[in-house]
């Protein structure tokens, strides 16, 4: 069990630190058209419940469709047993901004080219950059080179401010690229220096280790509705076509549990209607991961612990008894609560849930779950 | 009496019941936020239908995945329908893909528990 508390622990770490920079959503793993569909069918709809600006969402739109096809682009371009490193892209939202950072392995090779593009996008106002723009699209329109840095021109265009990257060395072959695209929420309000972007940087690369060490392949980090649900599950249906069925439907089963978990039962801290937690798997062996944390009511925190403990204490014949029971026990039967979501957790994975429950103020705690499925 | 039908979407099933042409069914996944208002109403129409002078049927269940929340909404369903077969011949069909243990499994205890004449029918 020692491991398993160390790995709850660094759920709650993982959410603070997220939490702190208000980072809103983090994908890790192979991207594929249905994926990258999913990302930006989840993004638009966090956009459109905090009620952003058109014109903001559809700038941020525009850069994360950019940002997507590069990764997928490179993906193709470089696929090779030589580097395990999948793409990583993630949206923040800090301080009026947004920052879109993708990363990947690219071939360094490849890199001064690359920096090349970068430093002289970088070096040029907004003026100039319509007109680089024009002049790199005729120019691929007659040598027929084919993307070649049009989609970075257009997101400097659409964010307004410089882009921020870095290249991390894999192997003697791959570098890991950052690119990091600032979008001021503000339509006047530019950051005119770009030490922010560098430090929001910094922190994705100390994240994106913490996440490979544990072997997360999704996280996300935001608002827990129906929707966010049903694009969360998608992603990772997605992602997990080629296991076998069974697999598959328990882990779909086990994330629809813990996620309406939060839908119905978690806490504000803001005190508004909105569900704020953290939801993420990470992969080990052959084992999956599932986790998530969100605030809960003080008042509440003995009767869940209760519950808790109840269903771990029951062996797996007491168990489907005891699902049967609550299945037929009609008290329990509101909108709310069937009272049969942490029993069918434990069915399904057949293990105990371990779970750990932190003060967070003098009206709140946050509470952790985890779930092993295999 | 008049049909039901509710067409799919991302997390409820589509609903058809016709009886004019035999067809009683409920056809892919339910995990709703909100189950026991997605199911009050179909089980409003069973119940008004206990309570004409049609004849029985056969009700076909064809779910590919159910959350908790749907799966006490079901027994709801299966309980009412136990209820109906004082009154009518009904038969109830629980179709499961053959190499789906979870919903085969779903339907075996729904069987045991509830006697409505529910046979398990594997399909390719």
């Amino acid at each position: 069990m020692a491991t398993q508390h160390s790995e709850i622990s660094y759920a709650y770490r993982l959410f603070e630190g997220m939490q702190k920079d208000n980072l809103s959503y983090i994908y890790r793993g192979v991207f594929s058209q249905n994926i990258t569909d999913g990302i930006l069918t989840l993004t638009e709809s966090n956009l459109d419940k905090s009620g952003e600006d058109s014109k903001i969402k559809k700038r941020v739109f525009t850069i994360m469709v950019e940002g997507l096809q590069n990764i997928t682009r490179h993906q193709e371009m470089e696929e090779s047993s030589d580097v395990k490193e999948t793409g990583i892209f993630l949206i923040q939202d800090v301080d009026n901004r947004y920052y879109i950072t993708t990363g990947n392995p690219i071939l360094k090779r490849n890199i001064p080219n690359l920096t090349e593009q970068l430093n002289k996008i970088n070096s040029l106002d907004n003026e100039e950059l319509k007109n680089y723009y024009k002049r790199v699209l005729n120019d691929n329109i007659i040598s027929d080179k084919g993307g070649a840095g049009l989609g970075l021109i257009e997101m400097a265009r659409k964010s307004g401010n410089k882009l921020v990257y870095d290249f991390v060395d894999l192997n003697d072959n791959y570098s890991y690229f950052y690119l990091n695209t600032e979008i001021s929420q503000n339509e006047t309000e530019h950051s005119p220096e770009v030490h922010k972007a560098t430090h929001a940087l910094e922190n994705i690369k100390v994240i994106h280790r913490l996440l490979n060490q544990e072997d997360v392949v999704l996280i996300f980090n935001g608002i827990f509705n129906q929707e966010s649900l049903l694009n969360l599950l998608s992603i990772m249906e997605n992602q997990m076509m080629e296991h076998n069925l069974n697999l598959k439907k328990k882990v779909f089963n086990i994330m629809v549990e813990m996620l309406q978990n939060i839908v119905k039962h978690g806490a504000n801290s803001l005190d508004n209607n909105l569900n704020p937690g953290i939801f993420f798997i990470n992969q080990k062996g052959k084992q999956y991961h599932l986790n998530t944390g969100n605030y809960i009511y003080k008042s509440e925190v003995e009767n869940l612990k209760k519950k808790i403990n109840y269903v771990n204490s029951l062996s797996m014949d007491e168990l489907n008894t005891f699902y049967e029971k609550s299945l037929f026990n009609f008290q329990i039967d509101t909108s709310k609560e069937a009272g049969l979501g942490l029993i069918e957790l434990r069915l399904k994975t057949n293990r105990k849930l371990t779970f750990e429950i932190n003060d967070f103020n003098e009206k709140f705690s946050f509470f952790v779950l985890q779930t092993v499925v295999d | 009496m008049e049909k039901l039908i509710i067409e799919h979407t991302e997390d409820t099933p589509k609903v058809h019941f016709e009886p004019e042409i035999g067809i009683f069914s409920i056809e892919g996944r339910s995990l709703p936020e909100n189950a026991v208002a997605f199911y009050n109403p179909i089980l409003e129409w069973l119940k008004q239908y206990e309570n004409t002078e049609n004849k029985g049927f056969t009700f076909d269940f064809k779910l590919d995945y159910f959350n908790t929340a749907s799966a006490k909404q079901i027994t709801k369903l299966l309980i009412q329908l136990q209820q109906m077969t004082q009154k009518f011949d009904i038969k109830v069909n629980w179709h499961y893909y053959v190499e789906d243990a979870d919903i085969m499994a779903s339907g075996l205890r729904f069987a045991k528990l509830i006697k409505a004449n529910i046979e398990l029918l594997p399909y390719e």
